[in-house]
């Protein structure tokens, strides 16, 4: 093989590292870190990367040739294991000798990898809404009702987003169902506290991800990812405002 | 007493519940609980002194984002699993529901009392990560030796 088609291996490899990251919700400074690091590793002079939350620019400069690769990325979903997994790789990668075929392997098993199952997601983000309950005064019966509505939410999030529902709507219909089964468990007649069980069952939806992200990245100078992942938090929490409002009229 | 146990407990669950929903790495589970759980108990003791929420938020996230620094170096993994589900119990869920329930029974001086507050509770949280953030940068500045 000549070198040529060597370094072109390279950066597919280091571009297929970086959309990895990225889509998996990494902050972009990370991802164009994560890619000039492999990059340079193996003696290329000059990498620039340019890393958007929707896509990625890479430039290489290798024997006064210049490989320029561009990747769109289009779903963003939230897996932060894969990103620390990527962040072990590449440390490994920097550090080793290892080939370019290896590590494509490696990065197809980590794009692969699954962490947690389905019901295990569903139990904690029960766990995760009762206890916020409990935490802004609720009783345990609220816990109980928080825990129920809680999983069920996520539930039906998971499968608005296989309908690759927007973001808008699915966060709209999540507030919408989180108002509906705590306004049907307070109509049951038992002592049920309505607010203590949606500010629970809500938590789920909120895009914490987003919000550190815009932070950490306008830290480090990338305005344009700080300014789209603020903007992006903004929708969300509007989003799910307008479906508890909504929903709430009909009570 | 019981009363700051019982809530520490409850934001020790409900931080890692928020981590296995964000699928963090298995073996972060429990210390990303550890560093949710101190920015709570931070923020309960500010609010005893303060009566303040912001003030609270704001000194509990500087924890939060500290501690996800320092475990972040030892534990050799990104600063963002343990400072995303660390943030959680800070986030003005609460005031976010009260604001809209005050719009939709037509009390707008109450919403804009409580949407003020909530905006400001978002505000302090973001300024405790970046501050801790920075402060971490300068720290990694001294101790990297340049190239």
């Amino acid at each position: 093989m000549t070198k040529r088609n060597k370094i072109k291996k390279l950066v597919v490899m280091a571009m297929y590292a970086g959309k990895i990251m990225l889509k998996n919700g990494a902050e972009t400074y990370r991802v164009e870190d994560t890619i000039i690091r492999i990059c340079k590793s193996r003696n290329i002079k000059y990498v620039e990367a340019f890393v958007t939350p929707t896509g990625i620019f890479l430039s290489v400069e290798y024997k006064n040739e210049i490989f320029t690769y561009v990747q769109r990325i289009k779903t963003i979903k939230i897996d932060l294991n894969k990103i620390a997994l990527v962040n072990d790789f590449s440390r490994k990668f920097v550090g080793s000798n290892m080939s370019v075929e290896k590590a494509m392997k490696d990065l197809k098993n980590i794009d692969n990898a699954n962490t947690y199952k389905k019901y295990i997601v569903l139990f904690f983000s029960g766990i995760a809404s009762g206890f916020f309950t409990l935490l802004f005064g609720g009783s345990y019966m609220d816990f109980f009702a928080s825990f129920i509505s809680g999983a069920l939410l996520v539930l039906a999030v998971q499968y608005l987003n296989k309908l690759n529902v927007t973001y808008f709507l699915s966060n709209l219909i999540g507030g919408s169902i989180v108002t509906s089964i705590s306004i049907l468990f307070s109509l049951s007649g038992f002592d049920f506290n309505m607010d203590k069980i949606i500010i629970g069952a809500i938590m789920p939806l909120v895009p914490g991800v987003a919000i550190t992200n815009a932070i950490r990245d306008s830290m480090s100078g990338e305005f344009l990812s700080g300014v789209s992942r603020g903007v992006e938090a903004i929708i969300i929490a509007s989003a799910i405002a307008f479906g508890v409002g909504i929903t709430l009229k009909f009570y | 007493m019981i009363f700051i146990v019982k809530q520490l407990i409850y934001a020790f669950l409900s931080t890692i519940g928020f981590g296995v929903l964000f699928n963090i790495p298995r073996n972060c589970i429990v210390k990303s609980g550890i560093v949710g759980t101190l920015g709570w108990l931070v923020y309960l003791q500010i609010i005893e002194f303060t009566t303040s929420t912001i003030a609270g938020a704001f000194w509990g996230a500087i924890t939060v984002g500290i501690i996800g620094e320092v475990f972040a170096r030892v534990f050799k993994k990104p600063v963002t699993v343990f400072i995303v589900p660390g943030i959680v119990p800070l986030v003005p869920g609460a005031g976010m529901y009260y604001t809209m329930l005050a719009i939709t029974e037509k009390r707008f001086i109450d919403a804009a009392n409580l949407g003020s507050e909530t905006l400001f509770i978002a505000a302090s949280i973001a300024s405790g990560i970046i501050i801790s953030s920075s402060l971490s940068k300068i720290y990694k500045k001294q101790g990297v030796r340049p190239e």
